[in-house]
């Protein structure tokens, strides 16, 4: 049997173990064993990837761009789902209330944890882009639901609309995602709000390992990876729970707009 | 403390289930504890939970037998938090430890019975509760009832 391949994932819920468990047998069917490594935050899940502790990572967003400054732009991105692709973030408010971004200066916009990328940090880099800069020109109102865990939750985006809705902020952020969730199940009034802006396409999660990661290793788990297929009603199961239709290869080339975000916003700022 | 002994015998089976054996008599207990809303088995924390509220629910149709009052029905509704789940996953970084830290129950009475002598009931069988004198020396317990009729 091959030495099992060492996954780190970051819990925000004993209930996604279940997840990592049916991805743990489909891989061992498949010969290709792996064992998840859970961490309780994305910084000492990279502080592992990065000492070798684990081969791989389940990285978010921030967890990758954290990585690639770390390592010196040490590490390669080989697998994420085709819903981690081109996401967008929106930036809500009341029907009619505002006309462009600029209007919310001098205004309050509730947004998710502090180190979510797409309901605090890429809206933020939005605001600047707009020339308003957060905390001076808009007060930020932040709902740090789980920090560590860089948004994973979506409690903190729902808290940030839960403001908006009460009329304690202007508006919030969210993903597109739970924009349109939210829309659909009732939770957010489609005569009462509207979208006011959107952030450029983002990537979200993605697998990362070390520059120095065996390439025949990860070219075997890639092939297992991909083999899943949302038509085999067994693989569709835990595709679904995971949230994706298909793995695609890892790409660099969406973690802009946070980069960006976190540079002007110096989010990294006196950490090592 | 007393000579007198109670005892089971578990075995083991490869799929992390357990055969457990009580004088002629035999049940399965699935594995420790599980998140998994689809798991098959009955974990060895939900049948905890059970032993207690059969406890409970036993223990006052007992009393009412042994006191004469009529009860038609017992449902006791029990549920447990742990101090931190996540440590039993091994999760890196995480505080706290597995254990339980607070068991609420809430038993409900189908009864005409005046709620003087239900109250009586309660009292006596949670005197006289193995479990339940075990248990709030070591955990938050939250122990009601309610009658309905």
């Amino acid at each position: 049997m091959a030495k099992p391949i060492l996954v780190g994932a970051v819990l925000y819920d004993p209930k996604v173990s279940v997840i990592w468990d049916i991805i743990g047998e489909f891989f061992e069917q498949h010969h290709c064993p792996i064992d998840v490594v859970f961490y309780t935050n994305y910084e000492l899940q990279v502080d592992a990837l990065l000492k070798g502790h684990i081969d791989m990572a389940w990285n978010s967003p921030l967890a990758w761009v954290d990585a690639q400054r770390r390592s010196g732009g040490r590490c390669r991105a080989i697998a994420m789902r085709d819903t981690d692709r081109d996401r967008v973030s929106h930036i809500v408010a009341r029907k009619g209330a505002f006309k462009t971004l600029k209007d919310l200066k001098g205004k309050t916009l509730a947004v998710g944890a502090k180190d979510s990328p797409q309901a605090t940090l890429i809206p933020q880099g939005l605001l600047l882009r707009a020339g308003l800069t957060p905390g001076k020109d808009v007060t930020i109102r932040r709902f740090d639901l789980l920090v560590g865990k860089h948004g994973d939750h979506i409690g903190g985006e729902l808290d940030a609309f839960k403001c908006l809705d009460s009329g304690q902020a202007d508006a919030c952020c969210m993903l597109d995602m739970n924009w349109d969730r939210w829309s659909g199940d009732g939770t957010i009034n489609g005569q009462k709000y509207a979208i006011l802006a959107t952030t450029d396409k983002f990537d979200h999660c993605v697998f990362t390992v070390r520059e120095d990661f065996d390439q025949a290793t990860e070219q075997r788990w890639l092939k297992v990876l991909f083999s899943m297929s949302y038509d085999n009603p067994k693989h569709r199961e835990m595709m679904d729970m995971e949230g994706l239709k298909k793995w695609e290869s890892g790409r660099t080339t969406g973690f802009g707009p946070l980069s960006e975000a976190v540079d002007k916003l110096k989010f990294f700022e006196g950490r090592s | 403390m007393s000579d007198l002994r109670f005892s089971v015998r578990v075995n083991s089976r490869p799929d992390g289930r357990c055969d457990v054996r009580v004088r002629k008599r035999g049940f399965e207990v699935g594995v420790p504890l599980s998140f998994d809303s689809a798991y098959d088995g009955v974990t060895a924390l939900e049948q905890f939970l059970g032993a207690l509220g059969a406890d409970l629910a036993g223990g006052l149709l007992a009393r009412a037998r042994k006191r004469r009052v009529e009860i038609e029905a017992i449902e006791a509704s029990v549920e447990a938090a742990l101090n931190n789940p996540l440590a039993y996953l091994d999760v890196v970084g995480e505080a706290g430890t597995t254990a339980i830290e607070q068991i609420s129950a809430r038993v409900y009475i189908s009864s005409f019975a005046a709620e003087a002598d239900i109250r009586m009931l309660w009292d006596e069988m949670l005197e006289r509760s193995p479990l339940v004198n075990t248990l709030k020396a070591a955990v938050r317990l939250d122990l009601s009832f309610k009658i309905s009729l």
